[in-house]
């Protein structure tokens, strides 16, 4: 029986585990991965203390932080479950059980699918989620980028340097997100947006050959003859394993947490991209994570 | 033999990579960005586009599996 759990190693988890670690509180960390999403992250420009790192890097980082503590988190486990009686939360594992007096989630998110015809059946062949990783096998060939947002401007901005023609397409009227990344993307001469397109399906037997979307302005179907099809279309969080009937997930399936991150049921907190925090970043679900690890605390001595 | 299909910046292969060295494993690496041969080999051998393919002893592991390389290299 531990006094913390943390579900989550990445920024929010990690950072949470240091100040549980540094008020000497018994806690255990458990997580599929360490960085979860951050470590597909590109170039990093905008995390205070880095002047430009990556998720890689970052990732490391936050690594050595938790050797630096000796905290040695749970890997390749995840929370299928969970459970609370008086007072003692209970996670299930898809091998273990795990007890504790508080909770704090920090699973973070995952990408978006289409759920369109071809998508499953050509993962791996040509459909991506991850630009950084599968970006430089389409050397000169011709490739689309399905989203509107921040991670679409950059997963075009890095294919426009490898391939030979970039598709940039968006439900939207125009791109979203910051503008010095929109004006890179439509200033490379290899890209072509289309906006009001609605991604159909994904064609191709043994690899993606092209796609299929619906031009809302002209109320066509068209093709597109393509090799590949990179996916950026926003983010899902992991909160699949709370029990809808706590009533402390928002539309989006996030976590409603207070400024003490803490949940509506008391014990429960979450910190991070699984939160309903409008702005899903490093440095913030650092801060969350720490403002979650204080609050515990806080809950703890309420204990006693 | 550990071979391992990667690509340069990758995040999950340099993952894989460091994760093989921590445990004190010698592994051959083969750049599919820079070799075609080899990417026509990963595929071959994997079915697949995805980085890191991971071969040990005819052994496919596609992605950053942590608990099957550990399995397969009979890793604590």
């Amino acid at each position: 029986m531990k006094q913390v759990i943390i579900l989550g190693a990445s920024a929010a988890g990690i950072s949470a585990g240091i100040y549980l670690k540094r008020a000497e509180i018994d806690f255990l960390i458990i997580s599929k991965d360490i960085g979860g999403e951050m470590l597909t992250s590109g170039i990093i420009e905008n995390y205070p203390g880095c002047e430009v790192t990556n998720g890689f890097e970052l990732t490391k980082k936050f690594e050595a932080n938790l050797k630096y503590y000796s905290i040695e988190p749970i890997l390749d486990e995840e929370a299928i479950k969970i459970e609370k009686n008086d007072k003692i939360f209970t996670v299930f594992t898809q091998k273990n059980t795990y007890q504790s007096n508080s909770l704090i989630i920090a699973t973070g998110s995952k990408p978006k699918t289409l759920n369109i015809p071809g998508e499953k059946e050509l993962k791996n062949k040509g459909v991506s989620y991850c630009t950084v990783c599968d970006g430089p096998l389409f050397k000169n060939k011709v490739v689309a980028v399905i989203g509107g947002g921040n991670s679409a401007n950059e997963a075009g901005i890095m294919l426009s340097e490898i391939a030979k023609k970039v598709y940039v397409i968006t439900k939207n009227e125009f791109m979203k997100g910051d503008k010095v990344l929109i004006q890179k993307l439509l200033s490379k001469e290899n890209v072509e947006l289309i906006t009001l397109g609605l991604t159909q399906e994904i064609i191709g037997k043994e690899k993606v050959e092209g796609i299929k979307f619906l031009d809302k302005k002209e109320n066509v179907i068209k093709e597109l003859v393509v090799d590949g099809v990179f996916i950026h279309i926003g983010m899902k969080p992991n909160s699949e394993f709370i029990p809808k009937e706590w009533n402390i997930l928002n539309e989006y399936n996030e976590i409603i947490v207070d400024k003490f991150m803490q949940t509506s049921i008391p014990g429960f907190f979450a910190a991070g991209d699984v939160t309903d925090i409008p702005f899903k970043q490093i440095g913030i679900a650092v801060g969350q994570g720490i403002t979650a690890a204080l609050s515990v605390i806080k809950y703890l001595r309420s204990l006693e | 033999m550990i071979k391992i299909y990667t690509t340069t910046y990758c995040p999950f292969c340099r993952m894989a990579k460091e994760f093989l060295k921590d445990h004190g494993f010698e592994f051959e690496e083969i750049n599919v960005e820079e070799s075609e041969e080899g990417f026509r080999e990963m595929v071959e051998k994997s079915g697949q586009f995805g980085v890191p393919v991971i071969d040990i002893d005819g052994n496919i592991i596609i992605g950053f599996d942590r608990k099957k390389i550990k399995e397969l290299l009979n890793i604590k």
